[in-house]
């Protein structure tokens, strides 16, 4: 009844099929979100502005769950750039929780490594970014190839050199600490 | 035989079948190859744990759901007034929108006093706006005018982008809102955009409700005589917008003014017959028809139909003047909007109540 209700809430120019692509891929364009900011309210921020998005595009439903997936990859790192990141009040509360459960010192090298991470992701090409999130979010090869035009072959290439890019940044910014 | 690249034996980590049977071969005896491999595999381990995260884990579908349908409507293109076509029956989707329609089937249900003349009386001007509640089923179930008359668009919004403040107050004669401090995450400068003023006179026919009611398999009862021909005419507008987005476009904040709605009848019907005739037939139900009757007190309470099943309101005051304050409730968007001297200011965004208010209290 309630899906019913909200359905009708989204008439206007939006396209029909957005309810069932919402539903088969939001968590899955969140998570490529979260991967970029470590973040979950931001990545359901992120997500909400790429359905937007996609729900007045004409994106081939074929084509959907790759455009969503770059889309978040590149908003999220937008944000991540532009220094937007705000830590709201659940995610501080959230953390506390996890450092009262877990160990704290593991807590915290954990965080900072994370930390360091999304500050090295922010560094690399674009390309090379985008194209390690979406492989570390569970898409195939195949898939990355086809959501950022690129050969089977190259992706492999592509993600290899980011991940050994955001070694480097990461073992110098251990060493400097 | 030649090494494979390392993007081939980063593949072979992942995915070893999409990898030739000759390279992995290859690889199997190669102590250079395996080292590199190992390498590879090595970075890729630590790549995934600093890259890990939680937050997918307690995704909810369905509340995401409510939030983006929320913003998809809130969002909604405008009705490209530039474009429409003036008469009735082509202009009837403009007025499907469930708000819009809503809305103007307010105004048109509220006005106040009695149009004794042939002369156009007024019969609404907006002193203030009080939030109306209703469903969404409710919302959407609001005909719009067009199935009880004619409606014709005598005004063109031409909403349009200027470059400037300045040039927004030019074009509409109403001073633009100055935010003193922006909440955190919005930045940059606003893009400005104006609106002249529109104007829509609806003629309520009998035909035309007769046959919206045969559709809808219902019958009516008659009219009051003399409704046939009568005209309301709505006018609101000019307006201005300064709206701050995020880089996809969705705006984070909007501040907005406009000259509030009026509405003027050609009626020698009294009004009171002519909304309760329009009430009976609305297919509203008997609690919202009786708010609605209510709001015809003085002609100068604009009633704000809002979903209340996604949208909470509460009153504030803003600089001494009654406000509304509305809230998604998911708490991802507010809004707070008043009426002072007859101009209708709004401060909106992905933001929450305290933020929307501190806005519009600092405004200059």
């Amino acid at each position: 009844m309630e899906r019913v209700a909200v359905s009708d809430s989204l008439r206007g120019p939006v396209r029909a099929d957005l309810d069932e692509i919402f539903r088969r891929d939001y968590a899955r364009v969140v998570g490529v979100a979260a991967r970029v900011l470590d973040s979950p309210h931001q990545a359901e921020d992120v997500a909400q502005e790429v359905f937007l998005s996609f729900g007045r595009s004409s994106v081939p439903a074929g084509e959907a769950t790759g455009w969503l997936c770059v889309a978040a990859a590149h908003i999220a790192l937008n944000v991540l750039r532009s220094g937007r990141r705000r830590v709201s009040r659940e995610e501080t509360v959230a953390a506390g929780d996890a450092a009262a459960v877990a160990d704290v010192a593991e807590t915290v090298v954990t965080l900072d490594e994370r930390s360091r991470a999304r500050a090295a992701l922010a560094q690399l090409p674009r390309n090379h970014a985008v194209a390690l999130v979406l492989r570390h979010s569970g898409l195939s090869y195949a898939e990355v190839a086809a959501a950022l035009d690129l050969s089977s072959g190259s992706v492999g290439t592509t993600v290899r050199r980011a991940e050994s890019a955001l070694r480097k940044e990461l073992n110098r910014d251990a060493s400097s600490d | 035989m030649r090494h494979p690249t390392d993007g081939m034996l980063r593949r072979l980590l992942d995915e070893p079948a999409g990898v030739a049977d000759s390279d992995r071969q290859h690889v199997a005896g190669c102590s250079r190859c395996l080292s590199g491999l190992a390498i590879i595999g090595e970075d890729a381990a630590i790549v995934e744990t600093s890259l890990s995260t939680e937050a997918a884990v307690d995704v909810d579908v369905d509340a995401a759901w409510r939030r983006l349908s929320a913003a998809a409507t809130a969002t909604a293109p405008g009705p490209q007034l530039a474009n429409v076509p003036a008469r009735a029956g082509r202009a009837r989707p403009i007025l499907r929108r469930p708000t819009v329609a809503a809305c103007a089937v307010a105004v048109v249900l509220t006005g106040a006093g009695v149009a004794a003349a042939n002369d156009w009386l007024p019969i609404f001007r907006t002193e203030r706006i009080a939030p109306l509640s209703l469903s969404t089923s409710e919302l959407n179930s609001l005909p719009d005018l067009g199935a009880f008359g004619d409606v014709v668009l005598t005004g063109d919004g031409d909403v349009h982008s200027v470059p400037d403040a300045r040039a927004a107050t030019a074009e509409t004669g109403l001073a633009v809102p100055e935010v003193t401090t922006l909440p955190r995450g919005v930045t940059g400068e606003p893009l400005y955009q104006v609106g002249g003023e529109v104007s829509a006179t609806f003629t309520f026919s009998t035909d035309r409700t007769v046959e919206a009611a045969a559709e809808a398999g219902t019958t009516l009862p008659l009219p009051p005589p003399g409704l046939d021909g009568t005209q309301v005419r709505l006018v609101a507008g000019p307006g201005l917008a300064e709206i701050w987005s995020r880089t996809t476009g969705v705006p984070s904040l909007v501040v907005g003014r406009a000259v509030a709605p009026t509405a003027s009848s050609s009626s020698d019907v009294p009004f009171e017959a002519l909304r309760d005739y329009l009430l009976s037939l609305s297919g509203l139900n008997d609690d919202v028809a009786a708010q609605l009757r209510a709001f015809n007190a003085d002609g100068s309470t604009l009633p704000l139909p809002v979903p209340g099943d996604f949208v909470e309101t509460d009153s504030a005051q803003v600089d001494g003047v009654p406000a509304t304050v509305l809230a998604t409730r998911d708490r991802t968007m507010a809004a707070v909007v008043w009426v002072d001297a007859g101009v209708v200011t709004a401060v909106a965004g992905s933001l929450d109540v305290d933020e929307v208010l501190s806005i519009a209290r600092e405004l200059r």
